[in-house]
């Protein structure tokens, strides 16, 4: 092995990558190969030297600045969603209010219950029930009554079809 | 154990959801690592600009990302993201200028018998972090300038440990190299 390929390890070596066995061999190389000990004092001055220059203190406005502005960033983020939340709040709510004002009225009952409620047809049907009871109106009229000579009551009926109206004569 | 000093964030075991994360909770958050994307920014980077910049940008990324993060994990994803919006940077730009290029500029404008000083030596070492490639010179920065052990660099980058360890030997050589080039034109 010559001394290029322990280039590498030593550039481990000099940075405190290397334990153990490895670590064992590349100081046993170092200490029979006198380019190598040059090499990685050089190295080790070198990674020193990279440190310290890096141990610089940045200035604190480049902070300050950095956290103005991620601080700026959120709160025009947070002002948004605040006045989208506004905005959905309110128009959900004109939604509503709007929704209840042009609610339709009551709808009209169910053509089978008209049906059921009326029954137009079968008193205007029975003609003969009406030709009776005229005939019974009669013969009552023919008979003594102890209320005689009082005027007879006519009651109207009027079904919800207007062309269905029903006279009761009633004493 | 937390301390007043690190805020609710920290002492919650569980970093806050971003829906009810206070501002000022953030900012002091914002404080305690501050240095590492900066800095870190800073020396991937070369230019305090583009570091600020950086820092902004990953800022934000933690406060959006605050509900899946634990305070220890931290700033393991703050190195990650800061390398990861540093190789974005230089993906967009135009490829750097020739390092020997700028060298020859500045032997050009120098006293050819001035002594060297630290200052020259310091710009040196800033222009061989700058020779370096990428993923060298982001071993390279995460190892010897952040100081994490090799298996956290390996993590935050992504790779393996075998990998890592042969480019922060690599970047180490050719850094030293660079070096010694440099200051033997300059002297």
């Amino acid at each position: 092995m010559n001394c290029a390929d322990w280039e590498e390890r030593i550039a481990l070596y000099a940075g405190g990558d290397l334990a153990g066995v490895e670590a064992e061999r590349v100081q046993r190389h170092l200490a029979e190969c006198p380019g190598c000990q040059v090499f990685w004092s050089g190295l080790k001055e070198t990674l020193e030297e990279l440190r310290e220059s890096h141990q610089m203190e940045i200035p604190a406005v480049h902070f300050s600045a950095v956290r103005a502005g991620v601080m700026a960033e959120l709160r025009r983020e947070h002002r948004t969603w605040r006045r989208l939340a506004w905005i959905s709040g309110v128009g959900i709510a004109a939604a509503l209010v709007l929704g209840l004002a042009l609610r339709p009225g009551p709808l009209p009952a169910p053509p089978g219950r008209v049906a059921a409620r009326i029954p137009a047809a079968p008193l205007v049907a029975t003609v003969d029930d009406a030709a009776q009871t005229e005939r019974r109106a009669l013969a009552a009229a023919d008979r003594p009554r102890p209320g005689a000579g009082r005027q007879p009551t006519l009651v109207k009926l009027q079904t919800a079809d207007p062309k269905i109206v029903i006279y009761w004569i009633a004493d | 154990m937390a301390t007043a000093a690190e805020g609710s964030f920290e002492s919650e075991g569980q970093a806050k959801a971003h829906p009810s994360a206070d501002l000022a909770d953030f900012e002091r958050l914002m404080r305690q690592h501050e240095r590492l994307v900066l800095a870190t920014a800073l020396r991937l980077t070369g230019s305090m600009e583009d570091a600020r910049d950086i820092s902004q940008e990953v800022f934000l990324k933690l406060y959006r990302n605050l509900g899946k993060l634990t305070p220890p994990a931290i700033p393991s994803w703050l190195y990650r993201v800061t390398v990861n919006s540093c190789h974005d940077l230089t993906r967009k730009r135009r490829p750097e200028t020739p390092v020997e290029f700028e060298t020859g500029l500045v032997a050009a404008g120098a006293d050819p018998q001035q002594t060297l000083t630290e200052d020259e030596r310091r710009r040196a070492l800033q222009l061989s972090l700058r020779m370096l490639g990428q993923k060298e010179r982001t071993a390279l920065v995460l190892r010897d300038l952040e100081g994490l052990p090799t298996e956290e660099v390996a993590r935050i980058l992504g790779s393996n440990e075998a990998t890592v360890r042969s480019q922060i030997s690599k970047a180490r050589v050719k850094m030293r190299a660079f070096v010694e080039r440099y200051l033997g034109r300059r002297s």
